[in-house]
């Protein structure tokens, strides 16, 4: 009955109420933006990095040494490896391909399982010595080693998110995945390990799997991980860098360290979320200002009929709580409207992030807009209930 | 008139603090917000220094093969750059150069990351650095393969500490000593075509670029025409050079590859489907639209209360005769003199925000200013911002009954 009547009061106000709806509206629409991105950021950090990259060194090379035989470019490649790993400093080496964590090189392809297609997986090669390197954690299986080299099916090491995707909570291990959809290319799952982020901790890790090195892989290959002992010298990266170049004499030789390199992607994430905050903290600040200002000069407009209210024996409490549920009602009335254009989102999978985002997204700019609304109503809603009745009649 | 008009807009504002406050607040940081963008992607994209000779160079910075089995993007080859673009006829100069790669020197147990850049005599022609001291390298230099370098200023204090003169001394990098022979003013990394710390000819690079006869690789290229009207000219034998080249290998039925104006190629996404200029212009659009429609109905919603609260002083004017058409033109003034007044603060404002920025260091050596093109925009924005908050309000206005609005008093 009250609802109806409020009803009543609005439609009666409607040209100026269809502007404050519309700058609700509007308000809506960029906070949820804001918030899907703040959202799917958070989603992922508090997911774990995977892997231990506080010691880890990435060494990059060019021009490798190029010969037809096998043996000699194992026994290259063995020399610099023992050479490096002689080095007190050194815990662990492993040989990969391009595409190391926090890098922007990706390498990415198609499988299938039970023909069903899998898009964007990121195919890494890497050698035995790889997930000792980086600390990987093995949910289940094992890491590649030595008696891979006879296996029927190529072995291969899936990440955690392909799993999920491919097996959801069954076995992986022991299953075969198609590269491509060449039926002669079966790859056997023999283990999985902890998703790693790689594009930093802000980026989801996406699908993955990682292939074992062999003879072959060495031609192509182009970086070395290192992990050493915490807290060594730069005189110390000065011998590592000296021993490279004096090794391989025709490579550009690069050493980066993974917190700088994790420093900085991170930071192409985080500057777009911080000016986008500052923007919409911004626009949430002019909306606030704007309601606020209408709304208190509309009780000014209208202090004849809450005098009268008064008069009549409404309270105080009433008289404000009736302006409070007049703007709550304006809000819902844009925030459905809000929320059909919002949901088409997940309907429609516009962006590939799940639902779960939308929809928190959704629920968490509903919430600040009814508190917005809320607040800026407050105040201009004490001042309608100080409004004694006898000063305000006899204005009119 | 409009003295009179700018005497009651000042008078108003003064009367309603609140909503003044209310409606310079929104107009001045939108206004903020719009020159920070501005003035940002005027000094991304708009920054001449180096290239002077923007506006008759091509530059070639994408070369994208396709097949059946998939397709490979990347920058063209040395061979490609000058056995092919190199036999054009209407370039005066080819300038060509690696991307920067990356590579490490350590001077006093200290680590410094380095960026290189391999180039050709031409490329120094082209661009028009700035050199502290020195000069750069001769085509004389990199046909004898001299190992010697142009280093950036940031590069120059690292390495060296504080110094006047480096010139003649030795850099180490990537393990080999270049002598340094010219000292250039730093380039911004968003620059990223021409950006380096140290600039060596190719001939000295390990990789002997003049081998392969593959397409892709590390370079880039930089076109000069004699005269800019011979750029479009350029740009045509360009194309007529692609259509004319054979494929690399029979895995591939398509090429591509444009001879593009700085910022097309700057934005270039290396895909031919996705045009990044499109792309560009969609998320500024985005952007621009967020942050403008908010504030603008904003402004709608206090000018219609503002102008309403006014209705006994339009009701007078009208009876005493004034027309729709002057009441709207005044309020259009005076709104017009509040955004500017906005304006003003939201000048200042960007000042303050460009300093803060700036002193952040984001990223090294692009300092932000605001300049008279970014002023420009900003009095253009501010100009729209007042005439479209001013027209609904004023139009609702015009409509009101006399009779009404005298009886609202």
């Amino acid at each position: 009955m009250m609802f109806k009547h409020l009803f009543k009061l609005i439609w009666n106000k409607k040209k100026q109420n269809f502007l404050l709806m519309t700058e609700m509206l509007f308000s809506f629409l960029v906070l949820f933006a804001v918030f899907t991105l703040l959202v799917y950021y958070y989603d992922n950090y508090k997911k774990p990095m995977g892997f231990e990259y506080q010691n880890v060194w990435v060494i990059s090379y060019n021009n490798a040494y190029q010969t037809k035989n096998a043996d000699s470019l194992n026994n290259y490649y063995g020399i610099l490896r023992k050479s490096i790993k002689a080095m007190p400093e050194v815990r662990e080496l492993s040989f990969c391909s391009f595409n190391t964590p926090f890098s922007n090189n990706m390498s990415q392809g198609r499988v299938t399982y039970h023909k069903k297609e899998f898009y964007h997986m990121n195919f890494y090669t890497a050698d035995d010595s790889y997930q000792a390197t980086m600390n990987m954690q093995v949910l289940e299986g094992r890491w590649f080693n030595k008696t891979d080299v006879v296996a029927k099916d190529k072995p291969i090491v899936i990440n955690s998110d392909t799993k999920e995707q491919l097996f959801g909570k069954g076995t992986a291990v022991g299953q075969l995945i198609v590269n491509g959809d060449d039926k002669d290319k079966m790859m056997r799952v023999i283990g999985v390990v902890q998703s790693i982020k790689v594009k930093g901790d802000y980026a989801p890790a996406g699908l993955g799997l990682y292939q074992r090195a062999d003879t072959g892989s060495l031609r192509w290959f182009g970086k070395i991980m290192v992990q050493v002992v915490p807290g060594v010298s730069a005189a110390f990266e000065g011998r590592l860098y000296k021993t490279m170049a004096n090794y391989m004499k025709d490579s550009n030789i690069e050493i980066e360290h993974l917190t700088n390199k994790r420093t900085s992607i991170n930071y192409f994430t985080l500057i777009p979320m911080i000016v986008l905050s500052i923007v919409g903290g911004f626009l949430v600040i002019n909306v606030a200002l704007g309601l606020f200002g209408v709304l208190w000069y509309n009780i000014n407009q209208r202090r004849g009929e809450i005098g009268l209210r008064r008069a009549v024996g409404a309270s105080g409490n009433a008289v404000s709580s009736q302006l409070i549920y007049e703007s709550m009602i304006l809000a819902t009335l844009s925030l459905i409207v809000g929320s059909f254009f919002a949901v088409q989102f997940p309907l429609l999978n516009v962006f590939d992030l799940s639902a779960g985002i939308y929809i928190s997204a959704m629920l968490l700019a509903i919430i600040f807009i009814y508190l917005l609304v809320f607040v800026c109503s407050l105040y201009p809603g004490r001042q309608a209930a100080a409004i004694y009745p006898a000063v305000a009649l006899h204005e009119e | 008139m409009l003295k009179n008009y700018f005497k009651i807009a000042i008078a108003v504002l003064r009367r309603r603090k609140f909503f003044t406050f209310i409606s310079l607040f929104g107009i001045s940081f939108t206004l903020t917000i719009l020159l920070v963008l501005t003035s940002f992607i005027d000094k991304v994209v708009g920054d001449s220094y180096p290239d002077r000779k923007r506006d008759r160079s091509l530059y070639v910075t994408r070369l994208q093969e396709s097949g059946k089995d998939g397709q490979s993007s990347s920058t063209p080859s040395y061979y490609f750059l000058t056995h092919f673009v190199g036999s054009l006829k209407t370039p005066v100069k080819l300038g060509i150069s690696t991307s920067f790669a990356g590579t490490n020197t350590y001077v006093n147990n200290k680590k410094l990351a380095v960026n290189y850049k391999y180039t050709n005599a031409d490329y120094w022609d082209i661009m028009e650095y700035d050199f502290i001291e020195g000069k750069a390298f001769n085509k004389l230099q990199i046909d004898n393969a001299d190992k010697v370098a142009v280093i950036s200023e940031d590069m120059k204090s690292e390495y060296f500490g504080d110094i006047p003169s480096v010139i003649g001394k030795y850099i180490e990098a990537d393990n080999v000593k270049y002598r340094v022979i010219g000292v250039v003013k730093n380039v911004p990394i968003t620059s990223y075509n021409l950006y380096s710390d140290i600039y060596l000819p190719y001939t000295v690079s390990k990789n002997d670029y003049k081998k392969g006869r593959g397409y892709l690789g590390d370079f880039t290229a930089v076109m000069l025409a004699s005269s800019t009207t011979d750029v479009p000219r350029m740009s045509d034998e360009y194309d007529a050079m692609m259509r004319r080249i054979p494929m690399e290998s029979k895995e591939y039925n398509k090429m591509s590859s444009h001879a593009e104006s700085y910022f097309r190629s700057y934005v270039n996404t290396g895909n031919d489907n996705m045009s990044g200029v499109t792309i560009v212009l969609i998320i500024i659009t985005i952007f621009v639209l967020l942050v403008t429609v908010l504030p603008t109905l904003n402004l709608v919603n206090i000018n219609i209360t503002r102008i309403m609260e006014r209705s006994s002083e339009i009701g007078v004017r009208k009876a005493f005769g004034a027309s729709s058409g002057t009441l709207v033109y005044q309020f259009l003034v005076e709104n017009i003199i509040l955004t500017l007044l906005g304006g003003l603060i939201g000048v200042v404002l960007s000042f303050i925000a460009i300093q803060v920025i700036n002193s952040f260091h984001l990223i090294p050596n692009l300092v932000l200013s605001i300049n008279f093109t970014v002023l420009g925009i900003g009095l253009l924005v501010c100009f729209f911002f007042g005439l479209l908050s001013g027209v609904y309000p004023a139009w609702r206005m015009s409509k009101l009954n006399v009779v009404t609005a005298l009886k609202a008093q």
